[in-house]
Formats: structure tokens, sequence, C-alpha cells
């Protein structure tokens, strides 16, 4: 056998090796109804903030503790505690990603990820009359 | 309607430099298509195709000079002008403003291949019509990117020029347009650039890293002359200082984005492995293979079919990072892809062409390569730098194939998100790649062609061996570097960088000029060295020290990232001392003013200096943090506001004399209540009130209650009274208005003594705070120096290989 070869096989199995890890090492995007019935792993759910509930935040107690409810793509709300700072803006997003893994009736969330309407669809022109 | 002042004419003239750049572009590929068959006709044909391509550099221009013209005269009459420049922008960022769309940045593009194209056509030689026929139907593409036109159901491309605002399919209901004068009205006013972008760093990333994108077309038109006219080998030595400058320039490039992202920026890094990053990082590596077999193969004629499949290759990933970042299908997983333009369909067109062209070509042409004799010896350069450069190939695969989940998910209808640990995945894989990378840059250059004598090539490498292996030691101790799988990396690293240095000295004498090589490696082992050492030892100083505690919610999943600063109040930071010492609006940025302090012997505070990371309320954006940064020698500062209270950015004199929000406390005698100024104690009841001051009726029922109220400066007292009336409750406030507080007296529980009081203070009193994140970057300097290294190092062996022609 040639040492290119062997180098070949050595190649092939590296890359069924990142194939394969790549599979296992994602999370999914999922409802809180599918998070819920996995409490140990961790997901993506994508969905709205319920403007009308409230959202506390009060970092002179803990800065890094913000709590609120969301609604998911299949209409299910639920309280939603994440371990961050409240983002800027927040209550401008218009979309909401969170990742974490649900816990009893509360979403624990380690980061957050938002859209905000004024990132993608673009502003209107504008003239006061 | 008959609309005033507007500028129709010059879009016309856009519009036509669009269609003949597009009609050159394809009349050139056609000319010098057939001048490459070498019949009675080429000649005349390379004529047609010289002029045509020219003629469709000169429109491209005369696009780039329309679109400029626009945007410095303020046509807000136009889409692309109104939608990325405004009057108040200051000038020096026009260029940004020009490259901010999807439109203006393959106009970039396209304006590099045409500056190649230029230059190819006098070096070229006899590859010149082969090589300029691939280039002029690359050009083709990008040009109909720009085209506008709508075939049937089908819109080709999106032109800057004929989409008036007014006729714009989202904005053409506006009531401003039922004015025939709208662009008088001195209200309106283009949207303006992202002010994010507004940063040095974006007038000069987007060009560098476009010419590198670009300069992946020469290896690649190359190549494929190259098999088209079965001239194998002979393509090599003029596409090779082409690969270096690609290797060069899109390297640079890169890293102008992380020294972007990391000052302006805050993620807290200069590199997340974001999409939108690996995308141009990929098609680097695969370009940094491909230029390494390619001078094997020109040195001793091996590795053929690899040398020309990373050359292909390379272009190709420039192709498909494109269609990742501007068809809009990273969606959720990058935060700075280009939103969507209807382009997706034509970007699959285009990259499905050149696939089949590149790789249908080699697969045809194989059978045809010499027929390679030998085997590379196991003790020879050019085995390891085939290993090498095959590595690099794993690990670009490995870094597309995890950035490509958002195309799984499309092709396979699955619904995967990355991992919120990306980076560290990454960094996992990655590292293994880049031990051994590090370790044949150290040991390769020390391997000679065909074969090395093994104990000659131990005798020469030991000295940097051990060398590196002390210096290891050396960083190990000093950085206190416990992590035993990156220190693997820190030392191939170390030794990657001394082997280079030794073999610039001792081999090639100290000649700078032949040392390109070497230098170039040299820079590429620190570049690794500083991203390692400033990552893995980066040090988040913000714990919180303010007291105001988490502990008691409990929550030990706290990532506890975050320091709150009151302003006024001194904290411990890390070996700093901070205080928040206020805001400043300038524009639209608000700037928070920390200052650094350290103790001397004798315990005072000495300030060492401020910083003042940034919010800009960006109107596009929303609130953006930008950081701010510090820079030592050995180590960065580095802060972000994580959040501020935006209702506090409004001035305190609107509200400084309301009341806020009262707080109700149940205290019994002796207890303690603190406000943000004062210290509160609840002293005693007393049933003896003076009811004549206080104006009370026979029957009231009135109790008394004594508090002290202690500021650092003076002790007040405050007595609010309860007050029964007719069975009602009316108690009777008490202020100190030296501390704007407000005290009322609402309940007294008599089977435990309790009472029921409310505080309220007034808002001007509650105090501006920040909440901050700061982190130790240690030695990025040498990432810095590395990339400068790297780059003077690729230049030199640029101009060498130039010069020996």
């Amino acid at each position: 056998m040639k040492k290119i070869h062997i180098l070949g096989i050595i190649i092939i199995a590296i890359a069924i090796g990142a194939i394969f890890t790549t599979l296992n090492n994602t999370s999914t995007y999922a409802s809180f109804a599918e998070a819920a019935s996995e409490p140990d792993s961790e997901f993506h759910v994508v969905g709205k903030l319920n403007k009308d509930k409230e959202a506390v935040y009060d970092p002179k107690l803990d800065a890094n503790l913000f709590t609120f409810y969301m609604v998911d793509n299949k209409g299910m709300e639920c309280k939603v505690v994440l371990h961050k700072n409240k983002p800027q803006d927040f209550e401008r997003s218009e979309q909401i990603v969170l990742i974490g893994q649900m816990q009893g009736l509360e979403f624990q969330a380690s980061d957050i990820l938002m859209k905000c309407p004024s990132k993608y669809n673009e502003g209107q022109p504008q003239a006061s009359k | 309607m008959e609309y005033i002042g507007e500028h129709l004419g010059i879009g016309k003239v856009g519009n036509v430099f669009v269609i003949l750049s597009f009609v050159f572009a394809l009349l050139a590929s056609i000319s010098y298509f057939l001048a490459a068959k070498e019949n009675e006709e080429a000649a005349s044909w390379k004529k047609i195709g010289r002029i045509a391509f020219r003629l469709h550099g000169l429109s491209v221009m005369g696009i780039v000079g329309t679109l400029f013209v626009m945007l410095m005269n303020h046509y807000f009459e136009y889409e692309y002008v109104w939608h990325h420049s405004n009057r108040i922008m200051p000038m020096r960022y026009i260029m940004s403003c020009f490259w901010e769309g999807q439109e203006g940045s393959f106009l970039l593009w396209t304006f590099w291949h045409v500056v190649l194209g230029l230059i190819l056509q006098r070096t070229a030689k006899n590859f010149e019509a082969p090589v300029m026929s691939i280039i002029a139907l690359v050009q083709v593409f990008l040009a109909s990117m720009l085209l506008g036109i709508t075939i049937g159901e089908y819109h080709l491309g999106s032109n800057p020029f004929t989409v008036l605002l007014r006729e714009h399919p989202e904005y053409s209901k506006i009531p401003l347009f039922s004015d025939a004068n709208y662009l008088a009205n001195p209200a309106f006013d283009g949207r303006g650039l992202n002010p994010l972008l507004q940063n040095y760093w974006m007038t000069i990333h987007p060009p560098t890293l476009f010419l590198g994108f670009a300069l992946t077309v020469v290896p690649f038109a190359y190549a494929i002359a190259g098999l088209w006219k079965k001239q194998f080998n002979e393509w090599l030595k003029p596409a090779l200082p082409w690969t270096y400058a690609g290797v060069t320039v899109l390297g640079i490039g890169i890293l102008m984005g992380g020294a972007w992202a990391y000052e302006a920026l805050s993620f807290g890094g200069f590199w997340a492995w974001d999409p939108v990053e690996n995308a141009s990082l990929v098609p680097w590596l695969v370009l940094v293979g491909a230029a390494h077999l390619m001078l094997i193969n020109r040195n001793k004629g091996q590795s053929l079919f690899t040398a020309f499949f990373l050359a292909i290759l390379s272009f190709l990933l420039i192709l498909y990072s494109t269609y990742l970042t501007r068809s809009g299908i990273l969606g959720e997983t990058s935060v700075h892809s280009f939103p969507t333009a209807g382009m997706a369909g034509q970007l699959l067109v285009y990259m499905f062409c050149f696939v089949i062209m590149g790789m249908g070509l080699l697969i045809i042409r194989w059978k045809h390569f010499p027929k390679q004799t030998s085997e590379e010896a196991i003790w020879s350069r050019e085995f390891w730098m085939f290993v090498g450069a095959i590595v690099l190939l794993v690990s670009a695969f490995q870094i597309s194939f995890y950035t490509s989940i958002p195309v799984w998910n499309k092709l396979f209808g699955t619904n995967k998100a990355p991992l919120k640990e990306v980076i560290k995945f990454y960094n996992n894989w990655q590292l293994p790649f880049a031990f051994v990378v590090t370790m044949l840059i150290a040991i390769g250059q020390f391997f000679k062609y065909k074969n090395t004598n093994i104990k000659e090539f131990l005798k020469k490498i030991a000295i940097s061996f051990f060398v590196a292996l002390a210096f290891t030691f050396l960083m190990i101790y000093i950085l206190d570097f416990d992590d035993r799988y990156f220190s693997i990396l820190l030392f191939s690293s170390i030794f990657a960088a001394v082997a280079n240095i030794d073999y610039m000295f001792r081999v090639l004498g100290g000649k700078v000029r032949k040392a390109g090589a070497s230098i170039a490696h040299i820079g590429f082992a620190l570049v690794l060295l500083g991203a390692l050492i400033s990552t893995s030892k980066k040090e988040v100083i913000s714990q919180n020290t303010s007291g105001k505690d988490v502990a008691q919610l409990g929550k030990s999943y706290s990532n506890n990232d975050n320091i709150l600063l009151t302003q006024g109040d001194t904290l411990k930071m890390g070996k700093y001392l901070v205080t928040y010492v206020g805001k400043r609006h300038e524009g639209i940025n608000i700037y928070f003013d920390v200052d650094y302090f350290t103790k001397d012997e004798n315990g005072n505070l000495v300030k060492e200096f401020r910083l003042a990371p940034l919010l800009q309320t960006n109107p596009r954006m929303g609130n953006v943090a930008e950081p701010d940064t510090r820079h030592f020698l050995t180590y960065d500062v580095y802060t972000h506001i994580t959040f501020a209270d935006m209702e506090m950015l409004k001035d305190k004199k609107e509200t400084g004399d309301e009341y806020a929000q009262a707080k109700n406390h149940t205290i019994k005698k002796g207890d303690t209540l603190f406000s943000s100024n004062a210290i509160i104690i609840f002293d005693s009841l007393s049933v003896n009130v003076d009811k004549a001051k206080y104006q009370l009726k026979e029957n009231d029922i009135a109790v008394e209650a004594h508090f002290q109220v202690l500021d650092i400066r003076k002790k007040y007292k405050a007595n609010p009274i309860y007050v029964i009336r007719d069975n009602s409750i009316q108690p009777i406030e008490s202020k100190v208005d030296e501390l704007g507080l407000k005290f009322m007296f609402w309940q007294i529980n008599p089977e435990d003594g309790k009472i029921q009081i409310s505080l309220q203070e007034k808002k001007s009193n509650v105090r501006d705070f920040i909440v901050m994140q700061a982190m130790i970057f240690p030695y990025i300097n040498i990432l810095w120096i590395g990339c400068i290294v790297m780059a003077i190092g690729t230049v030199l062996a640029i101009v060498e290989r130039v010069r020996k022609k």
C-alpha cells in the first residue's frame, strides 16, 4: 500500500468524524412543548415576547437575571428565566430565539438572540409636512 | 404625475453602463474563447476580446463613477442612495455607503476583477486567451447581478440605478410621493449609513477582503486554462505569485474584519466562528493549501491533481460563501449576513456553472495527466508539504460542514441549530489541525526536496526544538497556563516561530530577500500564538462586587460576568478600582466614563486611565453597545456596557422633582431600612401627638412613628403619623427634603407591634448606574504583530518570485 493511500484513509476517517460530531453537536429548533418533553437537553426556541405580561429586570438585585414571558411559534406561552443581562432594546424585538432548557414550568435560558424589525425590514422614507 | 427636480438622466446613464458592462463581458468571453482555439482567426478574435474587455472595464468604471456622483450629490430619488446615505453623514464614509448594499459590494468585487483582468491582459502572454475568457465569463455572471431586468416572472439581478424610491414596491404608496415636489421637502433625507459601519476599519476592510476574493479567480482561471489547453505544468509558474498575493490579501482582509469586530462590536473578542467569518476563512485555508501544492509541483512535478483541485476549489468556495452570506439562508445563525435581495437562485446558478466547469474539466483531463513515476520519499519536503496542504483541506472541510447546518436543514428538511458553545466546539476541532500545521511549519523547511538525511535533519532541528521547549515552559510559568490541551499548541506555535527564525539566519544566512517563506511562517505562527494566549487566558474581571447581591437568589448558574456600577461608588474590579463617573451625549452616542485606579504604597488611589464604552442609539439597529479598550504592551483591558437604564438616559431635570414609586416595608422597632442615599432606623412609636400642630380633631386616633435618617454627613428625623378619622385611615406624611425622602405610615399590627410604612424617593435621588463587562486579553499584540510579519513575508515571497521570472 502506498503512503498516499494510508493518508487517504486517515483523511476519510477524520472527515467522517467531522460529519458525525456535527450531527451530534447540534441542538434543535423546537417549541416549549418539545423542550418540556426532554428537560435535560438544550433547545433553541423561537417565539415572540408577550408584551402584556411583566418583564422583570432589576440590575441592582442581580444584573444577570431577567424574567419575561414568551409565546412560541405554536402559541404556547411560558415563563422564561434568562441568566444574562437584559438585552438592549429588548422591547423592540420582533422575534426571539432562546437557547436553554426547560426546568419545571420555567424555561431556563442561557442565551438569547433577537431580531429587531429595524435590522431587517427597512425604515420608511419620511418627511414631515 | 410630473415630479419636480428628479435627476432621471443620470440613472439612465448608469443603466446604460450596466447593460454595456454585461454585453462587453459576454463579447470578451466569447472572443477570447475563440481566440484560444489557435486557428487562423485566433489573432483577430484576440484583438476583439482585448477591446471588448477594456470596454467592459470602462463600463464598470462608468457604473462606479455614476454611483459615486449620485451618492455625493444626495440624489435620494434613487433607492440605493436613499437607502445607504444621508446629508448629515461625514463625507469620509462615502466609500462605506458605496459598498454597504448588496449591489455596491458586487460592484466592488467586479471592479477588482476588472483591475486584475487588465493586468493579466498584459502579463499572461500565451495564457491570455484562455485565462481572460474565464475571467470575462465570471464577469458575465457578476454583471448580470446588476442587470435588474425581469424576464417573465423572474428577476435577474438587482440594479442600483433604475429603482426610483417612489416606484419601489414597498414605498410607492407613501403619502410623501403624492407631492410632486417631494425632493424639495427639507425634511426628506436618506436613511444614512448604519452608524456601526462608520468606523475606519469599514473603509479599508471591505475593499481588502474583496480584493482577496477577486484574487482567487486568477489561480482558478489559470488552472482551468491549464486543463483546457492541456498545459498541465505550464500554468503553475505565472499563477504562483497571484496565489501568494491572494493568500496575503485575503488573510489581511480577514484579520482586518477581526480587528473591526474587536474594536466596534461587543461580542468580546476578535473571532467568534461566525458563519460570515468562516465563509472567508475556509477559502483562505484552501488557497494556502493550493499555494503550497502548486509550489511542490513547480519544483518537483508531484501532487498535480491535488494542486489543480485546490486551486479550483478555493474559487468555488468563494462562490459558496457568497451564496451563504447573500442568499439569506444563514438566517438565524448569523447576525451580520446581508438581507436577501431575491438572488438566491441566481447565486446558485452562478455557483453550479463553475462547479460543473471546474470539476468536470478536472475529471475529463485526469487521464491525460503526466504519469507520476515515483512516489515521494517519506523524508522529503514535498511529502510533508503535501500532508500539510491536506490537513488544511480537512480543517476547512470541518469548518465548512458545521457552518453549513442551515443548508443541510434546507436540503434534508431537518431542524438542527448550532450549539450555544459553538466557539468551544470549533476550537476543540481545530486545535489538532493547528498543531499538525504548526509542527509542519517548524520542520518543513529543514527537509530537503527528494530526500533528507535524517540524522542531519535531527541535528539541525534540535536547537530550535529545545529553545522552543524552554520558551514554552517559561510561558506556561508566566501565564500560569494550566490547560494541557492548549499547551501542546502553545509549544508547536513557538516551535514554528523559532525554527523559522533559525532557518532564516543559519541556513539562509539572514538574506531577507530569500526569506519570504520563513518570515510569512513566523508571522502565521505568531498569529496563532497571539490568538491562543489571548483567548485561552482571557479573563473576565467584572465579577459583581457591588454587594447588591446575587447570592440571595441562590442562582448558582448565574454567569456573574457583569458588574453593576453606581455613579460615584468605587468598586474593586480585578487589579483595579473602578468608578463610574458619568455619561456624555455626543450625537447618537452615549459615552459612559469609567475611571480606573490602583492603590499606591500608602493606600492612596492613583488614577491610571479612563475608558468610555458607549451605547449607540442606532436608528437602524436599536441600541448597540460599542466597547472601549485600553491597550498595553502585554495586555488589553476591554470593556463594554451590557445594560444602562434608558429611562435614566433622559435629562434629569425633566423627572428630578417627582417621587418615584413607593416601596412598602413592614418593620418593627429597631429595624433598619436603606434608601439609595441614607440609612433609616425605626426608633419608636408615640401617641403623644401635638394635635393642634397637625390640625387633628379631638376624636382622631393618632400614632407617630419616629425615624432616624442618617446619611454620611448628618442625622435627620422623620415622623410620619398614622391617623384614624371616622373609621378611615388618613395618614400624615413626613418628608426629609434634604434627602428627597417621603414617609407614610399606613398600618399598625397590635399583635406583634409591627407597622407598615411606605417610603418614596425623589427620582433625582436614584443614582445613575450601568452594568458593564470587562475582560483582559493578554498578549493580543502578538497576534497583530504576527499579522504584519505574515504580510511582509508573503510580499517578499511574491517579489522574489516575480523577480526570478
